[in-house]
């Protein structure tokens, strides 16, 4: 068998990607390490990454099932609901968000109309315009709909994205001409070349759309922190926060939560991950 | 599209609309009418306290955002002639920016300016800080000598970058007028700064300080976006493992080693060395097993993350008395047998900002960026780099000359996007590692607006800052894009 590494070339590339993944990789190998540590050996410190002694009850106590073991009583948080409100509200805005920027790019990209352009630029100079400019005003108009503390009040305002649109029309761009106008002449309307045709030639970008838009919902947390002081409608960055300032010196329950956090994010990157690098590739190398 | 005609137009209006309209009303509630508001706001006492109506004001926000305030009794005669840098300061820019800056950038001349100025700025650092000399760290404990220190190092990387080019010359281009406008702008700065500071004060100096804050947390970008092209062209081509037959055993005996080393560490009472070696045996098996893809998605984790979950995880990995990294680096200093201790890092004025920069620099080195950038790679004819081969050019002399400018515009692009991050970022940072403190050494702009909004409930006030920041913003993307096409056209 021939080896591989039969060149110098290779094998420093080989060592110079490890070394630089691991190094990279050491602060979550540490917080799974540390969310199962018990608090004395936290707080005796060291560079100990396995616990001297595994102590998976943290995580059962973060879910509020069992007391904790330093104090001996019951947390007073609601950690799965956090779990299930973030899981909901991304689950909720990425949905709505698909569907209307798909609407609106098929609009843009497949629809002849006048002042389409205009419009369009619109939407574009409204991109730059940053974010923190328009949650002043957004808080405002909440407050005068009445939208705190509701979970309505974090999934309409987030459902609209001129950043969705400008994806999927920039991707629906791509597809041939010749594919709506053979639909026309076969007597489609337009809303059946919508659903039939661009939908389909379109489903890699509304993939990776949906993939970007749920991460980006599911780790807000400027919105929803300034939306919300009820502690049933946080989402886990809120809840996080609130942990963290109810409990912070006991780092093992906090990484333990961080770790909850994380998965669900890592489990989908590994999953998706072909989507999404492809989705931010595109919508970045054609902004 | 004029020639076509325009009833056809007219006749997909309905049907666009319909297509349009639930996207088009969300975007008029939430994003064109707050645009309208938010500007409204500035220009009003505008507060959420209940029982108190918002009242017209006039620039008065923005004026105590950006304006001074007289001392003792006003020196109209300095403010006058600060006020006139300033406006040769802006006119310079925006002379710069329709002038052909390119030919005035390109010079060696400028080049040679920029680095003698960063080294004056770096020298002016390192002494400023002898003079209270306390030990090793002493240079770290003044704020503003780390700004100039970085400032100068920043001016003489770029000084050197511009003298560097092999297509420079030593002369003066058309440009140089803007140029002598800016530098003569700087030059009033620097000589009236002292008048100027004795006998006004900025209305908010926090604002200023906020402002540097963010400046400073930008400067890990250059060192990021540069990581991350490196990592990008380490990721390039896959690693040369060979067909499925040959990677499998070399994959099966990695998992092997990694278990081995893992079950002779505990046994032998070496816990950390027997799982770092096993999980290097198995990061190296994931390498047989998925190439290339297995580094890529470990690089990337940190930004995709990336959110309140990991800043908690910083957060205790800084703790200064258990956390890891000063575990670490008391051990190591331990083992030199240097009596050093520490620093406790978010705690502390001096170290909190660079513990930040750092943590970005975890952030970003793999992100977007490297995606960004692996896909321009992959864009790069590879007729070029062949043909540059045949007329033997070195391995450097075709990335400076055949890659680095087909990459170009993502360069271009990624440093629009983060310098337009960078100036808006700062927040989630802010609000859960620190609170913005230690005495508001690392309040980002954008935590003192979120302040502004919810302590103080002053909502003009914070609408104002946010315009004045993309005001910054747009000035950054203009400049950015003015000099960016420039590099295009290289």
């Amino acid at each position: 068998m021939k080896l591989p590494f039969d060149n110098t070339s290779t094998r420093i590339r080989f060592v110079a990607l490890g070394l630089l993944g691991f190094m990279l990789a050491m602060p979550f190998i540490w917080m799974v390490g540390a969310s199962f540590k018990s608090r004395a050996e936290i707080e005796a410190g060291g560079i100990h990454i396995v616990p001297e002694e595994a102590h998976a009850e943290n995580y059962p106590v973060l879910f509020g099932q069992q007391p904790e073991p330093v104090t001996g009583e019951k947390l007073e948080l609601k950690f799965g609901r956090w779990f299930f409100n973030s899981i909901f509200i991304a689950f909720a805005n990425t949905l709505i968000q698909v569907l209307t920027s798909a609407l609106a790019a098929f609009a843009f990209a497949r629809l002849e109309w006048r002042g389409r352009d205009s419009v369009f630029l619109l939407y574009l100079a409204t991109m730059m315009i940053p974010g923190l400019t328009l949650m002043i005003p957004n808080f405002q108009v909440m407050v005068w709909l009445g939208f705190l503390n509701t979970y309505h009040g974090l999934i309409i305002p987030a459902s609209f994205s001129a950043f969705g649109t400008f994806l999927l029309r920039q991707f629906m761009l791509g597809i041939p001409k010749a594919m709506d106008e053979a639909a026309y002449i076969d007597g489609a309307s337009k809303w059946q070349t919508f659903t039939d045709v661009i939908l389909p030639l379109a489903r890699p970008g509304l993939i990776a759309l949906a993939l970007i838009t749920f991460i980006f919902q599911y780790q807000q947390f400027f919105w929803p922190l300034i939306m919300l002081n009820d502690q049933q409608f946080f989402p886990l960055p809120v809840g996080l926060l609130e942990l963290d300032s109810t409990y912070g010196q006991q780092t093992e329950l906090i990484m333990a939560a961080a770790t909850i956090t994380v998965t669900p994010l890592v489990v989908l990157f590994v999953i998706f991950q072909k989507f999404l690098v492809r989705g931010i590739q595109l919508g970045g190398v054609k902004g | 599209m004029s020639e076509r005609p325009a009833r056809r137009w007219d006749a997909n209006w309905p049907a666009a609309a319909v297509f349009l309209a639930p996207n088009f009303i969300g975007f008029l509630c939430f994003t064109l009418f707050p645009v309208l508001l938010s500007f409204a706001m500035a220009f009003h006492y505008w507060t959420l306290r209940p029982h108190e109506k918002a009242s017209f004001v006039g620039l008065r926000n923005f004026t105590d955002v950006l304006g001074v305030r007289a001392l003792d009794e006003p020196h109209y005669g300095v403010l006058a002639l600060y006020m006139l840098c300033v406006a040769a300061l802006i006119a310079g820019l925006i002379g710069a920016l329709l002038s052909n800056v390119h030919q005035w950038r390109g010079t060696r001349t400028g080049g040679a300016l920029i680095c003698l100025t960063g080294a004056a700025m770096v020298f002016g650092a390192l002494g400023g800080s002898a003079e209270h000399h306390t030990g090793v760290f002493a240079f770290w404990f003044n704020q503003g000598t780390q700004g100039i220190f970085f400032g100068g190092i920043l001016a003489l990387i770029c000084g050197v970058a511009i003298v560097g080019r092999e297509d420079a010359e030593w002369d003066f281009g058309i440009g140089l007028g803007p140029g002598l406008l800016i530098a003569l702008a700087v030059f009033g700065f620097w000589s009236l700064g002292g008048p100027m500071w004795a006998a006004y004060e900025p209305r908010d100096a926090r604002f200023w300080y906020y402002f540097y804050n963010t400046l400073f947390l930008m400067m890990g970008l250059p060192l990021a976006v540069t990581g991350a092209l490196g990592l990008a062209l380490l990721l390039n081509h896959d690693l040369p493992l060979g067909p499925w037959r040959h990677r499998a055993p070399g994959a099966l005996v990695c998992a092997g080693l990694a278990l081995l080393c893992i079950v002779l560490g505990f046994g032998l009472g070496w816990e950390n060395i027997g799982l770092f070696a096993g999980l290097i045996w198995l990061f190296a098996a994931l390498g047989f097993l998925f190439n290339i893809v297995t580094f890529r998605t470990i690089f990337y984790l940190p930004q995709f993350t990336s959110g309140v979950a990991v800043y908690i995880l910083w957060k205790s990995l800084y703790r200064p008395e258990t956390g890891p990294v000063n575990m670490g680096l008391e051990a190591g200093f331990n083992a030199i047998g240097l009596a050093l201790v520490p620093p406790s890092w978010l705690a502390e004025i001096a170290w909190a900002k660079p513990a930040i920069l750092v943590m970005g620099m975890w952030i970003f080195i793999g992100g977007q960026n490297m995606l960004l950038y692996l896909a321009a790679l992959s864009n790069v004819p590879q007729e070029l780099l062949d043909a540059s081969l045949v007329d033997g050019a070195s391995r450097w002399q075709r990335f400076r000359h055949v890659t680095w400018p087909q990459l170009a515009p993502t360069t271009f692009f990624i440093t629009v996007v983060s310098v337009i991050g960078g100036l808006q970022g700062g927040f989630e940072q802010a609000r859960v590692m620190t609170q913005g403190g230690p005495a508001g050494s690392t309040t980002a702009l954008s935590y003192y607006i979120y302040n502004k909004m919810f302590q103080d409930l002053d909502m003009g006030y914070a609408a104002a800052i946010s315009w004045v920041l993309f005001a910054f913003i747009f000035v950054a993307t203009a400049l950015n894009w003015r000099f960016g096409r420039d590099q295009e056209v290289d």
